[in-house]
């Protein structure tokens, strides 16, 4: 049954019921220009889903569902280090069987800010290297009466 | 047909018909020079072949009329037509192939990563994004020894440094031209407490170079993001070393 | 070629030429004329070397050009022999002998290369890493240090140091000895540099060594301050990371800074620096031999006060808003109101000019041309020189004339009014390695104070002086039998009301000793005045006159203070209506009363020259660019003369220089010392003059290490020099005092 015209039609039912219906399959289509269907490996706090299909070749066997709430404006960097690495095939494990070691200190992803108002700005981490001295102005005058009164 | 090609091209038709009626000239036309050869017989030999056809109408056999020529007559040898004729068929069939290929590819599995949301296979070695590592203590690494900003060999690498509060040798400036950068890892090398790495990350693409002059906060920020994969890239890697 | 190039061309020719020929001055021609011994000869790796007898294995290899690698061992040091680095193979020697502390002998055969040398050196290596941590990394003295440097060359490449059962390495708790040496006592590999020179040239016994063998530990014994105006020079000299510079902690790598070669201000003796900076930001200052000068030492003003040069900067024009107050501005603004200052002030007359301890010999030529072109001739120094006899218009009236380096020729040195020690450190470590290793005497008039050596203490009173002059002291006797005497007078005596007095005697006293001295050796020079401003002989040089009092009573209606930050001058002493313009780097005393500023440029931040106080030429290399809007001092006073209408012939530094040689050509003449032998010729003046001295004992203004630190604009914006005055401070306070 795996080969044949009418296993290509279970497989178009396979895929609309997977997505849901005809509209959004069609609306899948739009969104990530191809469908597949895979197991649901997981998924992270960011609401991006993780799908494996080894039918398909290493590059293509694994794969990411953006969070809905993106929409069209998905990233690479939205996905976090611990699937990122699962995803690029580093490693075979996904963060759902072996999670990463964790330290209270980590931050959560921030995905690429550029083009946006949140964009990183680079900016000194030193002082002036040199202090210029200060004239005596109209309020360091004021203070320094304050003082002696 | 061809004539009227040449009329046409007077009145500004595709420049390809332009050319078509350069090449495959019409000997009918009254302003064009005469044919240069009439037939594929070399002329010292032509009176000798009309003698011979002549010769063998008048001479017929009459026993061959019992014989029917059922082959289609030859098309004609004549330069132009053969060319044409040439030309016409290489031209359809290609296109009609190429058709067939990208159709019959269209309906293959695709071999292409629908990258964002596929993404093709890293080694834990890659050389990426650059980030600052800490202690799981969350004390960063970084001493200030400044043996990266020295290795480094496109001095993309600036650090100052000075005592911190606790007497301990930090830096105060960590700046990384990341548009400098060539990405050799000689940085992660010459580090001795395997502060400077070079992770996973290279989905790190700007609107503007600014963007990619990063300083001390932003590399620990990045340290504390993609510390759990360098962590686990390095212990994977680790035998290797 | 156009006629100002050709000018340009024949000048510099014309002073190559006279380069060539320049008398230098030396204070060590008999010295030279002693019979030298005769050589022997050597063989290092077989090639033989002729050197003097008593010298080591070690320099015997140095002249055949063979570097033995050392620790303990230093030039300027005794020899301790206790690192074993320098062992070497000696044929028909049993063992490696250490070379640092072996004299030669006729015919020796050292083998520096030899299979038995290269296992003594990577053995005693080893037994060195054996308790030296491996913090390489954070350690100040990577990249210069001779332990790395050292076990890169001579050690062995693997380790044999397993420390299986975990034991460690030796520890040692770090010491603090003040706010300018860091120490990491784990580090330390015993070479006692530090000890001896704290014992030979500092003369301040505070560090020591404590038990034995692997337990043993430099100190203090117990916790103190290194209380020494010299304490910089052990960082120079430890061989590791065990004492480093505290200021310069941490922030830069050797490799890393960009040097330019330069000279000390802080004081007039002119000590040779190398200004270590990277991206304009001065990191540290480190002395440059000179053994005509400094030798290798720089007192610790020189060495830390460089983190003045960064605060209380000018770092832009300033002019007073209508409140009174003073605001910032641009060039343009500021040249042209000051330009129409000194114009509506009219004619020169009511002008002064006072030049203050850091102007280079550039900007002093520059104000003084300007001021003169302007019609002004109250043109000042802030250090007074008595008017009396010559003056200054004997360049030996001023001078060092016996030279720093002649110190050591001499048998005797008369300190009148004087503390070499925080005047001009340097020279007192001379004066001591003097008495350390010639037997000098040194005799003091002026108050007990400690010198690091002994002394005949005559009096600090004027009597002295008097009874010294006519001969009847009891010390005259002494003095009278010297044959090579220095008469060192300091200049803080100028300040006094009876300077003149003071002046006229030495002078005759030094005469009067000449007379003795020149028996032994003609040229023996012995009046010396030492100097407490770098600039003050080459404005004395270009004619600036030594008397600011000149300028109160001038009751002057604009007033040019250049540099000039001692606050002689005070808002009070001048006429209300009086324009102040300050020209300088520091926000100090001078620009509190000013009405307007222009930021010049400090001594690291312009090609400039200085002379010390021998008349020595010598120039400062720019190490990095004035700060902000400032400016190079001579540029400043060009374009204000340029907007004010005068016309200086002067565009660069070269034109500059070549008006610096058509007034002083001495002061063009790098590192030499101009002939200046006058003394009978002033003497004759002098006796002109009637002597009357007041009872005021002769006590120089420094007396004690904390005043050492904070003299001037730069070091009082240094607040590692306030660092240390605190740390003096509660030293002095403590249990622990001498």
């Amino acid at each position: 049954m795996t080969e044949g015209a009418l296993a290509k039609v279970r497989q178009w039912f396979m895929i609309m019921r997977h997505y849901g219906g005809i509209k959004n399959t069609i609306l899948a289509l739009y969104r990530y220009d191809d469908l597949k269907v895979g197991k649901c490996i997981g998924a992270d706090k960011y609401g991006n889903h993780y799908y494996q299909n080894h039918r398909y070749f290493v590059g293509r066997s694994r794969w990411v569902k953006y969070a809905d709430r993106v929409g069209l404006d998905y990233d690479a960097s939205q996905v976090p280090p611990e699937w990122h690495r699962w995803l690029q095939y580093i490693t075979d494990d996904p963060p759902t069987t072996t999670p990463l070691k964790r330290q209270p200190w980590m931050i959560d992803n921030i995905e690429n800010k550029t083009g946006t108002s949140q964009a990183y700005v680079p900016y000194t981490t030193v002082p002036n290297k040199i202090e210029s001295w200060k004239p005596p102005s109209p309020t360091t005058t004021q203070q320094t009466v304050t003082m002696k009164t | 047909m061809l004539s009227n090609f040449t009329n046409l091209s007077r009145v500004g038709i595709p420049r390809l018909i332009i050319t078509r009626s350069v090449f495959f000239r019409d000997k009918q036309s009254a302003n064009h020079p005469p044919e240069p050869f009439k037939s594929s017989v070399p002329p010292h030999l032509e009176k000798q072949q009309q003698k011979a056809l002549e010769e063998y109408k008048t001479n017929e056999d009459p026993s061959l009329k019992c014989y029917v020529n059922i082959s289609e007559p030859l098309p004609s040898l004549d330069m132009y037509q053969t060319t044409k004729r040439g030309l016409q068929l290489l031209i359809w069939t290609d296109i009609l192939k190429g058709f067939m290929i990208a159709l019959g590819w269209l309906l293959r599995e695709p071999t292409t990563i629908n990258y964002p949301f596929e993404k093709g296979p890293l080694s834990p070695r890659f050389r990426g994004e650059h980030a600052l590592r800490r202690y799981a203590s969350g004390e960063e690494r970084c001493i200030a020894c400044k043996l990266c900003e020295a290795i480094c060999p496109a001095q993309a690498i600036t650090i100052e440094a000075e005592e911190r509060e606790d007497g301990s040798r930090r830096t105060t400036r960590y700046d990384i031209d990341m548009t400098k950068c060539i990405y050799c890892g000689f940085c992660q090398e010459a580090c001795p407490v395997d502060a400077i790495v070079e992770g996973p990350n290279f989905e790190y693409s700007t609107e503007t170079r600014e963007e990619l002059l990063y300083n001390k906060e932003k590399l620990l920020q990045n340290g504390d993001k993609w510390e759990a994969e360098i962590a686990a890239n390095l212990q994977a890697d680790y035998l290797y070393r | 070629m156009s006629g100002i190039q050709l000018n340009r061309l024949l000048v510099a020719l014309n002073r190559i030429k006279q380069h060539g020929y320049i008398p230098i001055c030396k204070q060590s021609t008999a010295a030279q004329s002693k019979k030298e011994p005769e050589k022997i000869e050597v063989f290092v790796d077989g090639k033989p070397v002729q050197v003097e007898p008593n010298t080591t294995v070690l320099q015997a290899c140095a002249v055949a050009g063979v570097e033995i690698p050392r620790y303990c061992y230093h030039d300027r040091l005794s020899i301790a022999g206790n690192c074993r680095m320098c062992l070497v193979e000696i044929e028909k020697s049993p063992k490696p002998v250490a070379s640092c502390a072996m004299p030669v002998m006729k015919g020796m055969r050292i083998l520096t290369d030899s299979p038995l040398t290269k296992r003594a050196r990577e053995g005693v290596m080893e037994f060195l890493l054996v308790n030296h941590p491996l913090d390489c990394p954070i350690c100040d003295q990577g990249g210069e240090c001779d332990l790395q440097d050292q076990s890169m060359a001579f050690g062995s490449d693997r380790s044999r140091f397993t420390d299986n059962e975990f034991s460690g390495k030796r520890s040692v708790e770090d010491k603090n000895i003040g706010p300018l040496i860091k120490t990491s006592m784990n580090r330390c590999i015993h070479c006692t540099r530090c000890v001896r020179f704290g014992s030979e040239i500092a003369g301040v016994s505070d560090l020591g060594t404590t038990g034995r063998g692997s337990d043993m530990i430099i100190g203090t014994y117990v916790e103190r301050l290194f209380m020494s105006e010299l304490s910089g020079n052990v960082i120079d000299l430890c061989p590791v990371g065990a004492l480093t510079s505290k200021p310069y902690a941490f922030t830069a790598r050797p490799w890393e800074t960009r040097k330019a070669e330069s000279i000390d201000v802080m004081d007039a003796l002119g000590s040779n620096i190398v200004v270590h900076t990277r991206s304009g930001d001065v990191l540290r200052i480190l002395p440059r031999t000179n053994d005509e000068v400094n030798e290798e030492w720089i007192s610790d003003k020189t060495r830390f006060a460089y983190d003045g040069l960064k605060r209380q900067r000018l770092t832009a024009p300033m002019l007073k808003n209508r409140d009174g107050y003073l605001v910032p501005c641009d060039w343009e603004d500021a040249l042209s109101v000051v330009a129409e200052r000194i114009g509506r002030t009219g004619s020169g007359s009511k002008m002064a000019a006072l030049a203050g301890r850091f102007c280079d010999a550039e900007g002093l030529i520059a104000l003084k041309d300007f001021m003169n072109q302007l019609g002004c001739e109250t043109v000042c120094v802030e250090e007074r020189f008595p008017n009396v006899g010559a003056s200054i218009d004997l360049r030996s009236n001023y001078l060092f004339n016996g030279t720093i380096a002649g110190i050591e020729q001499a048998d005797l040195v008369l300190l009148i009014g004087t503390n070499p020690r925080y005047e001009a450190s340097v020279l007192n470590a001379r004066i001591r390695k003097a008495w350390t290793h010639n037997d000098l005497q040194v005799a003091v008039i002026g108050p007990k104070i400690d010198l690091t050596y002994p002394y005949e203490h005559l009096g600090d009173n004027t009597n002295v002086l008097n009874e010294l002059t006519s001969g009847k002291h009891a010390f005259s006797k002494t003095l009278n039998e010297a044959k090579r005497p220095l008469v060192i007078l300091g200049s803080s005596m100028f300040e006094r009301p009876d300077a003149t007095s003071i002046y006229a005697s030495a002078a005759q006293l030094s005469e009067k000793l000449r007379d003795v001295s020149a028996k032994e050796d003609k040229e023996w020079r012995v009046f010396n005045v030492l100097h407490r401003y770098a600039s003050q002989v080459a404005a004395l040089d270009l004619g600036y006159k030594p008397d600011f009092k000149s300028i109160i009573d001038l009751k002057p209606s604009l007033l040019y203070l250049f540099d000039a930050d001692e606050g002689l001058i005070k808002r009070e002493d001048l006429p209300k209506d009086c324009y102040i313009i300050y020209q300088g780097h520091h926000g100090d005393r001078g620009a509190q009363i000013a009405d307007a500023i222009l930021p010049g440029a400090a001594y690291t931040e312009k090609h400039a020259i200085y002379a010390n106080t021998e008349g020595r030429a010598q120039q400062t290399h720019l190490a990095t660019t004035p700060p902000g809007k400032a400016r190079e001092d001579w540029k400043i006073i060009r374009a204000l003369a340029e907007v004010c209408g005068v016309a200086l012939n002067y565009n660069d530094l070269d034109e500059i220089r070549d008006r610096l040689e058509e007034v002083a050509p001495n002061l063009t003449r790098m590192d030499s010392i101009e002939e200046a032998n006058y003394f009978k010729q002033n003497v004759e003046l002098l006796k002109q003059h009637k002597t009357s001295f007041n009872n005021q004992p002769l006590t120089p203004p420094i007396n004690e290490l904390k005043d050492f630190y904070m003299t001037d604009s730069i070091s009082r914006a240094s607040l590692t020099m306030a660092k240390c005055v605190k740390a003096v401070e509660q030293q002095l306070k403590s249990r622990h005092t001498n």
